[in-house]
């Protein structure tokens, strides 16, 4: 018994030895739930539409950005050589808004933000939501996050898990309001679609 | 030198944290243009099994070989009981003993209190405490609430602990959000059997539940034949002894269940869970060594659960639970029993990288376990009432050597107060023949344990009384028992052929040491005795294959099993049946316009070695069930009318190893079933 014992400490031992020695490798590479929600934004360009204000320069790239702090890692790489509708994708990443606002570069970044195409909206920004999706209001931004709450503070998508599958909901009002055109292949695959209800304002 | 199991998983193990690193970054490349190579659909729907390692795995990937029944499968069969699915099943053992009690084993082994399988309800434990074995009529799962039945042919004590020296049986059910609204079915047979599912499941903000509750009734076969549901007996010199000509078939049983699940999303990271299920059964008894009282059986079950589940922003997730089973029944033949097994488990599964999947676990159970009786026939376990505990720590860990091989280890140690510390592991290598992993071969080695549970080691019985205090059958409470054990090497192989037709197939070799049987004596008096030992070893060994066709149209699946088993010595007791050498077995949907259904089971299965009586051995069989089905009122409804064992009006007794008597049971059955939804 006691030597059945002392094998099994041993082993045990080794084994998170092991783990531990073996994990330190992995903290540059990006996880597969971003890993999959990449290749999301990616595919989610070709089925929305910009106004032709936003997409006048067809040598132009499609932007997408990234504010706060990024999960993604390199999980971008793959899209250096693949164009979407004819144009190539470039990534750009920003600080949050908290650090944005105090930066020096404060005013080029907040017009760099306004030029995306496509804005994720990282969870560290989660408290944010609302001040960053009106610091792009009428600058035809498609933004995007993974955050409960978020269509309801007038984001246009949200990325859900259901299933340990990735899924997206979709805020149509808030797509219009941006301007965008949302086709119906992108729709009927969403899991929820909200429509807000008018404010007054737009009532009277 | 030898080289011991246990020193050549540590090398291992070692080699894979510190090798590796230099394939990750093509494998991680490949995986990324992979994702931006898909379409949306194929994003939304990335294949994945619930595992034979607790992880989340893409097809090709489980450790070992898994078949699955489907919520489909189940609908469409129009069965009402889990053993009658199970048959349709590769590598699975079923035999009908009564109308409402099953002998179930992968690969055999298997009696109505067969211990070498576990059976799992959403990965939590659902044998019963005290003697072991699947206890699927306690269930408190409706038939219609199962998503899916996971199958693992292999022994599965690294992942899922002590017992599985065969395989693991775990039934998952479905979430509240897969079954919205109120559902209505119920099933009626020519006998007079019922079985009737009332469901209501909705979602309120961040709350969503499922609430069940069923009834079924189960007439006896002495009803359900023409004539008297015949009763036979292995040894006709003991009759008079134990008024055999009085015997008749009481196999009915009074089914009620009830169960919850309730879901409260706190965050989008975290989630709590509970559960209460409740299963209350009034049965007739039946002849256990020759003792039949002919009284009423009465069975109470609860279950219960708690969990947390989190996921970190790292991209890891982890759960915290308790689960508690309480069980207090009296039968008659056999004992009062009154249990209550409480179990906290957490797992940890760390952020995925392209190098490494990992999941570290442990889990801490106390059994309590008391019996009383009425009759000197009826066990009583020597100490009680009996604490008895048991402590587990779990590693497993996927590590992606290449862009195609993939190397998969687990281990685990259990400690346990009644009986001896031991540990199980898995090592397996999969590899695909091609860059998208469509055609995977695995190879593998396992070890796992069996600890014999308190009533094999603490029971003291007589049963037949021969007058002056003397008993014909005495069982006596055995000395210290060691664990059972099995060794496995296993090479298989999972591929898809086209886009629709996947082809499995799985050979194994499995060692077994130390096997728990009855030693038996007997004196001048012809009194019999019976002690429980580590008697010997057997050999195994077979090969499973499948074939399956899946498209929208319907299924069509075929498949065939080889298991062979020798025990080491001719008359070992084994305390079960051994596999049927042969089985076959072919399922069709087919989904016609209108709303209709077709759908066929077959399965054909070879003489049932008895053990170590070959007086017990089961004739062979072959069972087609054929059933129709039409929607109704726009898929709100559906009528279903099917025959099941078309082939066999009467089965011919079966007797256990713990059993001189059997009766003839029904086959051949008419039923229709109605349900509606809301």
């Amino acid at each position: 018994m006691k030597n059945k014992i002392s094998k099994f400490i041993g082993l045990m031992t080794v084994l998170i030895a092991g783990t531990i020695t073996a994990g330190r490798g992995a903290e540059s590479e990006s996880s597969r739930e971003y890993q999959i929600k990449a290749a999301f934004l990616y595919n989610f360009i070709k089925f929305v539409d910009w106004p032709e204000e936003k997409t006048t320069d067809s040598n132009e790239p499609t932007i997408i950005g990234i504010i706060g702090k990024d999960p993604f890692g390199d999980a971008f790489e793959p899209v250096k050589d693949k164009p979407v509708k004819d144009r190539k994708i470039v990534i750009n990443r920003f600080k949050g808004l908290e650090e944005l606002k105090e930066s020096p570069e404060k005013h080029p970044q907040i017009e760099a933000i306004r030029k995306c195409h496509l804005l994720f909206i990282c969870r560290s920004e989660k408290q944010k939501f609302k001040e960053t999706i009106d610091l792009v209001k009428d600058r035809s931004v498609l933004t995007v996050a993974d955050s409960e709450g978020f269509l309801e503070s007038g984001g246009i998508i949200n990325f859900t898990m259901e299933e340990k599958k990735v899924c997206f909901e979709i805020n149509v009002t808030a797509a219009k309001r941006a301007k965008l055109e949302i086709r119906s292949q992108l729709l009927k695959l969403a899991k929820r679609i909200v429509e807000e209800k008018p404010s007054s304002e737009e009532k009277n | 030198m030898r080289i011991r199991a246990y020193n050549l998983i540590v090398l291992v193990l070692l080699l894979s944290g510190l090798c590796g690193q230099s394939f990750a970054e093509q494998r991680h490349e490949n995986q990324l243009e992979d994702f931006f190579n898909m379409s949306l659909e194929e994003l939304m729907e990335v294949p994945v099994v619930v595992s034979t390692s607790r992880q989340v795995q893409r097809f090709g990937e489980p450790s070992g070989p898994v078949s699955i029944i489907t919520a489909e499968d189940i609908h469409y069969s129009g069965l009402t009981s889990i053993p009658e699915i199970l048959q349709f099943t590769p590598g699975v053992d079923v035999l009908k003993i009564s109308r409402q009690r099953y002998a179930i084993g992968i690969r055999g082994l298997h009696e109505t209190i067969s211990d070498r399988t576990i059976l799992l309800v959403n990965g939590r434990a659902a044998d019963n405490t005290a003697y072991g074995g699947p206890d699927f009529q306690g269930l408190p799962v409706p038939i219609e609430d199962i998503e899916k039945i996971e199958i693992v042919r292999s022994p599965g004590s690294a992942s899922w602990g002590a017992n599985s020296l065969t395989g693991v049986i775990n039934i998952i059910t479905k979430k509240p959000k897969d079954v919205l609204g109120v559902m209505g079915k119920t099933t009626i047979s020519e006998f007079g059997d019922s079985y009737t599912h009332l469901r209501w499941a909705a979602t309120e903000g961040k709350w969503s539940w499922r609430a069940s509750t069923a009834y079924q009734e189960i007439e006896d076969s002495a009803n359900a034949v023409d004539g008297p549901a015949t009763y036979k007996s292995l040894e006709p010199s003991l009759n008079d002894l134990i008024g055999f000509d009085n015997f008749e078939a009481r196999d009915f049983s009074r089914n009620q269940r009830f169960d919850t699940e309730i879901f409260y999303d706190v965050s989008k990271a975290t989630q709590i869970s509970l559960g209460l299920g409740q299963t209350h059964i009034d049965s007739g008894d039946f002849e256990i060594g020759a003792y039949y009282p002919m009284k009423n059986m009465r069975e109470d079950h609860v279950r219960s659960f708690a969990r947390v589940d989190h996921k970190f922003e790292d991209g890891g997730s982890g759960y915290l639970q308790w689960f508690g089973k309480y069980w207090n029944a009296n039968w008659p033949q056999v004992s009062m029993f009154s249990t209550l097994q409480n179990e906290i488990e957490g797992q940890l599964d760390f952020a995925s990288s392209e190098i490494h999947q990992r999941t570290i676990g442990a889990s801490f159970r106390w059994d309590h376990i008391n019996t009383s009786r009425e009759t000197p026939q009826q066990i009583r376990l020597s100490g009680e009432p009996l604490d008895e505990y048991n402590a587990g720590l779990f590693l497993i860990d996927r590590w992606f050597a290449t862009k195609r091989l993939i190397l998969e280890d687990q281990i685990r140690g259990d400690w346990y107060s009644g009986t001896q510390t031991d540990w199980s592991g898995r090592l397996s290598a999969l590899y695909g023949l091609d860059e998208n992993r469509d055609h995977v071969v695995r190879l593998s080695a396992a070890k796992a344990f069996r600890t014999p549970l308190s009533v094999i080691r603490k029971s003291n019985t007589n049963t037949v009384p021969m007058g002056f205090g003397m008993y014909v059958i005495n069982v006596t409470a055995p000395g210290d028992l060691d664990n059972e054990e099995t060794f496995a090497l296993e090479a298989g192989y999972t591929g898809k052929l086209t886009e629709k037709l996947t082809l499995r197939t799985n050979a194994y070799y499995q060692q077994f040491n130390k096997m728990v049987g009855y030693r038996y004596s007997t004196n001048l008096l012809g009194q019999t005795f019976a002690v429980a030992d580590n008697i010997d070893g057997a050999d195994a060994w077979g090969v499973e294959t499948e074939l399956v066709l899946h498209g929208k149209a319907g299924k069509l699946s075929t498949w065939y099993a080889f298991n062979d088993f020798q025990p080491d010595r001719g008359n070992q007791d084994m305390r079960a049946f051994l596999p049927a050498k042969h089985k076959v077995g072919v399922t069709g949907r087919l989904f016609l316009p209108d709303g209709f259904a077709l759908n066929a089971n077959y399965a054909f299965v070879d003489t049932t070695p008895g053990n170590p009586d070959t007086r017990n051995h089961a004739g062979s069989s072959n069972r087609l069930d054929l059933a129709v089905s039409k929607d109704l009122a726009k898929g709100k409804g559906q009528i279903l009318v099917g025959i099941s064992d078309l082939l066999t009006k009467t089965h011919d007794p079966v007797m256990e190893s713990i059993q001189l008597t059997g009766h003839k049971v029904p086959g051949l059955t008419f039923f229709i079933s109605l349900m509606l939804k809301f």
